[in-house]
């Protein structure tokens, strides 16, 4: 909850694509927003959307597109870390929360527990950016949006998620239609956004 | 390459969709149409300014299921077996959200098909989406080239104005197979 905390309070006028379940109904907790995506299920997906939109933004005023992935989920898709390197969406920031367990399946361990996924990154070509603890998220986010994508910002956490988090019990279709009349108008209006 | 080829005429087919971006998933029967898409785009080598390679179907699924989000619209050539890769992610994320998208893909497991192996899902590939609610349409040999042509630019359209994925499956058989 705190890394969510930190994301929310610098990404109110950026897309930001959330990966399913704990982390999407956490962030909507911490901030419920149209400029946020929830995929409430789509497993190991964020990433490749975000990287689609990072894509079709390439020529509007939309400064970036972030995405934020589990562990866990990126494990279950991590092509996306190839074609991001190959592909190279300038526009493309990913959050990777890494707790090294599947934090919605009773804390059983990921790969992440021994694989250092932020090397597996810069093996793909990313720009990787660490940080440990609130306050160093906080500055390499920050700095992450300076840079040119794709960039990975790895996050090191302690496993276990937030107690009685109500569910998100929304139509896909009405979270989506949200998050697109937001950006819409980004594209055709955008705001002055501070990197 | 010859414009009356079917290869030619599905390329043709897509841009006429008001397709923005093509990811692709290679095989050897599409081959001819993403050297087609590649080269009416500008490119060489099997990319161009929009159109790219990705590695497995359902991050094609992803990455250019997501581009509606941005105002923008996405399609796939890939082989039909490959829907067992991407199945997930067309429901819970195109479908789900009502995202339309343009797939093409060719159909393996028909006759002529020289891989035992591939028949045990590409049998059941169209039942399969059709049950999953994707919209399926199929184009043969008995359709001359310029119907194919017809047939994806439809989908294209189908795919808008329902909002959901569309599937042209392409029958590629005996249209000149490899060449086509």
């Amino acid at each position: 909850m705190d890394a969510l905390r930190v994301l929310a309070d610098h990404t109110a006028e950026l897309p930001l694509v959330v990966t399913c379940a704990a982390s999407s109904r956490e962030l909507a907790a911490v901030a419920d927003r149209p400029n946020h995506l929830y995929l409430l299920d789509a497993m190991g997906l964020a990433g490749s959307v975000a990287t689609g939109i990072a894509l079709a933004l390439d020529d509007t005023p939309v400064p970036k597109v972030i995405a934020i992935e589990g562990d866990g989920s990126l494990l279950m898709n991590p092509n996306v870390l190839i074609t991001g390197g190959f592909l190279r969406p300038d526009k493309l920031v990913m959050v990777l929360l890494d707790n090294a367990v599947y934090g919605a399946t009773g804390n059983l361990p990921t790969y992440a527990e021994a694989i250092d996924l932020g090397r597996l990154a810069e093996a793909g070509g990313w720009t990787v950016c660490r940080a440990d603890t609130p306050a160093e998220l906080a500055t390499e986010f920050t700095r992450a949006l300076a840079l040119s994508g794709p960039v990975l910002v790895h996050v090191r956490l302690e496993a276990g998620n937030a107690a009685d988090i109500p569910k998100l019990l929304e139509d896909p279709v009405v979270l989506g239609r949200r998050f697109q009349d937001w950006l819409r108008t980004r594209i055709d209006a955008p705001l002055e956004v501070a990197l | 390459m010859d414009p009356t080829s079917y290869a030619a005429s599905v390329a043709r087919g897509i841009w006429a969709a008001q397709v923005d971006l093509v990811g692709y998933v290679p095989s050897v029967s599409v081959a001819p149409v993403i050297s087609a898409l590649v080269n009416t785009s500008g490119g060489t080598a099997g990319r161009s300014r929009t159109v790219f390679p990705l590695s497995r179907e359902e991050e094609a699924a992803g990455v250019l299921g997501a581009l509606p989000l941005a105002g923008k619209f996405g399609a796939i050539v890939m082989q039909d077996n490959g829907f067992g890769n991407a199945l997930t992610a067309l429901t819970t994320f195109n479908a789900a959200y009502h995202l339309p998208l343009l797939i093409v893909a060719n159909t393996r497991g028909g006759l002529g098909e020289y891989n035992s192996m591939i028949h045990a899902f590409s049998q059941y590939a169209p039942a399969l989406l059709r049950d999953l609610g994707l919209q399926v349409f199929e184009i043969d040999r008995r359709s001359g080239a310029s119907d194919w042509e017809a047939v994806v630019t439809e989908a294209g359209v189908h795919a808008r104005m329902t909002f959901r994925p569309a599937v042209v499956l392409a029958h590629f058989w005996n249209t000149d197979g490899k060449a086509a």
